[in-house]
């Protein structure tokens, strides 16, 4: 294989894995709570940001050619961990500002308006992260401490992003299947209700955002360590809405639904694309791939709102199962540990 | 108590006490006041002035989560049931404080939170039987028909430990079979020691199970008593009896 064609697979292995995790955090956010996170791409905006400042050193630097607050140099895996801790961060003034008294159509229309607000503050301020120009350089994490060639290192960071994003999907899934995703979801299907039931619907939001954010941010890092430049440009308020069709088109609420539409959406549609050859004025394709993505998400929405992989109906284990303790495999979802390990308690 | 939308004063000056292990009916025309004042009991609407005292706790203009933390359970005008959840999970949604709704709980993992889980899988499993629902335990919660999702609110009301029940008419829509059924379950429950007050307009079922009864008007207490002496006076006559 040559090295370009690794270096593809590579490249669409990296932003596979890091896609699945934003939209595992989206889908935290979105399908279990319902929490309509217009602005997710801060996220893993913040993130990214939170990565690069963190490993590109002070901005004098490579001869102060680029500005940016905040600079130093952490090791790894600190780079990482500030990312996922800005895109908690975040959540704080998100869930606080906008969430509070707001009706969540209004919620997310301010949401959505935070997220321009954003770009447009970073994009306009050249000393905050650089302006428009945005950060580059940001080193690759151990490489020069690793005696690997650049593909072996590659293969390596593709690894590593699929064991990052395999332990978060693990965290993720333990809070969704607890009783605390069930209040979650209660939220979702009526607010007033859960309140009235004594549900903290304020902080189970802060909560979901908070760890969706986390999520999100470290997908924001690792995508920055691999890529090497970050900008404005690159978490514009539409990428939102990329992993939003994703999700939708898969089924939200569904975790092998929300792979799916990973795979499909940002993976296959604006990978695949990009093989066709040039048709019309240059940059039709480019446009082409929103227009579809677009149009899929209409036609979902319209004739298939569960998406691809509808949630799951989540089936207890009967009174007589639930006396004596069963095998694993006879239960589904939901009540999928079984009850005959140790201690008649089921494994985690 | 008083509470006024724009120039419309919902509450004016509206007050009365609901005795412990009663089921105090709240009736009155359209109009009268008896859902805002179950807002405000609630939390949900904050009252302008008034107090709100729970079992000697003064609960005014705390947060709807908080009130119903101390056992003061609300269900709704219109039926409110978890669409997209079963109706067993709308049942253990509702048992407060449940080790596996933290955080830290949840992260533990099911070790640790499984064996209350199981526990109130045979509570709502009992109550689903109690009211005669067990065969539904599965259906979405959003397939049900009209009456039982006034059930599944109940049933969820239960599950959540309350000292006290505020429905607000529990009977709308209901057909006249479970009407009957309901009116039993509620007076179980009040012999069971649970404080019950219902806003409602059908006053057979009123006069069935209420003592006492609170008439509101224009948002004040017109008057209060069983409902067989309110009937006899002139000016609840005049109020809700005629219009």
């Amino acid at each position: 294989m040559s090295a370009a064609t690794q270096f593809y697979i590579i490249s669409l292995l990296v932003f596979a894995a890091v896609d699945l995790l934003a939209a595992y955090g989206l889908n935290l956010q979105f399908g279990v709570a319902g929490l309509l996170s217009f602005a997710f791409i801060l996220f893993q905006s913040a993130g990214a940001y939170a990565a690069s400042v963190t490993s590109l050193g002070p901005d004098t630097a490579n001869g102060g050619f680029q500005h940016y607050i905040l600079g130093s140099t952490l090791p790894f895996p600190l780079p990482l961990v500030c990312a996922a801790l800005a895109g908690a961060l975040l959540a704080l003034p998100i869930g606080l500002v906008t969430l509070r008294r707001l009706r969540s159509d209004y919620q997310a229309i301010a949401l959505l308006v935070m997220s321009i607000i954003a770009t447009d503050l970073v994009t306009n301020d050249q000393h905050l992260l650089n302006g428009a120009a945005g950060l580059s350089l940001i080193p690759a994490p151990l490489q020069n401490r690793l005696a690997l060639t650049q593909v072996g290192y590659q293969w390596l960071f593709v690894l590593f992003c699929i064991v990052v994003t395999a332990a978060c999907y693990l965290v993720m899934r333990r809070l969704t299947k607890a009783p605390l995703g069930r209040a979650m979801r209660a939220m979702r299907d009526n607010e007033q209700a859960a309140l009235s039931l004594g549900k903290n619907v304020v902080w189970l939001r802060i909560i979901t955002f908070a760890v969706g954010g986390a999520m999100a941010g470290l997908s924001g890092g690792l995508l920055v360590e691999f890529v090497g430049a970050w900008a404005p440009s690159g978490w514009l308020y539409p990428e939102t809405f990329v992993l939003f069709t994703a999700i939708i088109i898969g089924g939200t609420g569904n975790d092998v639904g929300v792979l799916a539409g990973v795979l499909l959406v940002p993976v296959v549609i604006a990978e695949a694309t990009q093989f066709l050859p040039s048709i019309g004025r240059p940059g039709l394709i480019a446009a082409l791939q929103w227009i579809l993505i677009g149009v899929l998400l209409i036609v979902f929405l319209w004739l298939r709102p569960q998406g691809i992989f509808p949630e799951r109906k989540r089936r207890f284990p009967s009174a007589e199962e639930l006396s004596r303790g069963v095998p694993r495999r006879r239960l589904s979802i939901g009540a999928s540990a079984a009850l005959n390990g140790r201690q008649g308690a089921p494994r985690g | 108590m008083a509470r006024s939308f724009g120039g419309v004063n919902a509450l004016a000056g509206a007050t009365f006490d609901v005795p412990a292990g009663s089921i105090t009916g709240l009736i009155g025309p359209n109009g009268a006041g008896k859902s805002t004042m179950i807002g405000v009991i609630a939390g949900a609407i904050r009252p302008q002035s008034g107090r709100v005292a729970f079992f000697g706790t003064d609960i005014t203009g705390w947060a709807p989560h908080r009130v119903a933390q101390q056992g003061l359970i609300r269900t709704y005008q219109l039926s409110s049931e978890f669409g997209k959840m079963t109706v067993l999970e709308n049942l253990l949604v509702a048992a407060p404080g449940q080790r596996g709704e933290s955080v830290r709980g949840a992260l533990l993992g099911r070790r640790y939170w499984w064996p209350e889980e199981a526990d109130l899988i045979s509570q709502a499993r009992d109550v689903l039987a109690r009211f005669g629902m067990s065969d539904k335990e599965d259906e979405y919660a959003a397939n049900l028909s009209g009456g039982q999702k006034r059930l599944v609110e109940i049933m969820r009301g239960l599950m959540a430990q309350p000292k006290l029940l505020l429905l607000d008419e529990p009977l709308a829509g209901v057909n006249p079979t479970l009407a009957r059924q309901i009116l039993n379950y509620l007076s179980a429950l009040r012999d069971a020691g649970v404080t019950i007050v219902m806003a409602e307009h059908d006053l057979g079922a009123v006069g069935r199970v209420c003592e006492p009864v609170v008439v509101m008007a224009r948002g004040s207490v017109l008057a209060s008593g069983s409902l067989t002496t309110l009937r006899a006076r002139k000016e609840v006559q005049d109020a809700y009896f005629i219009g």
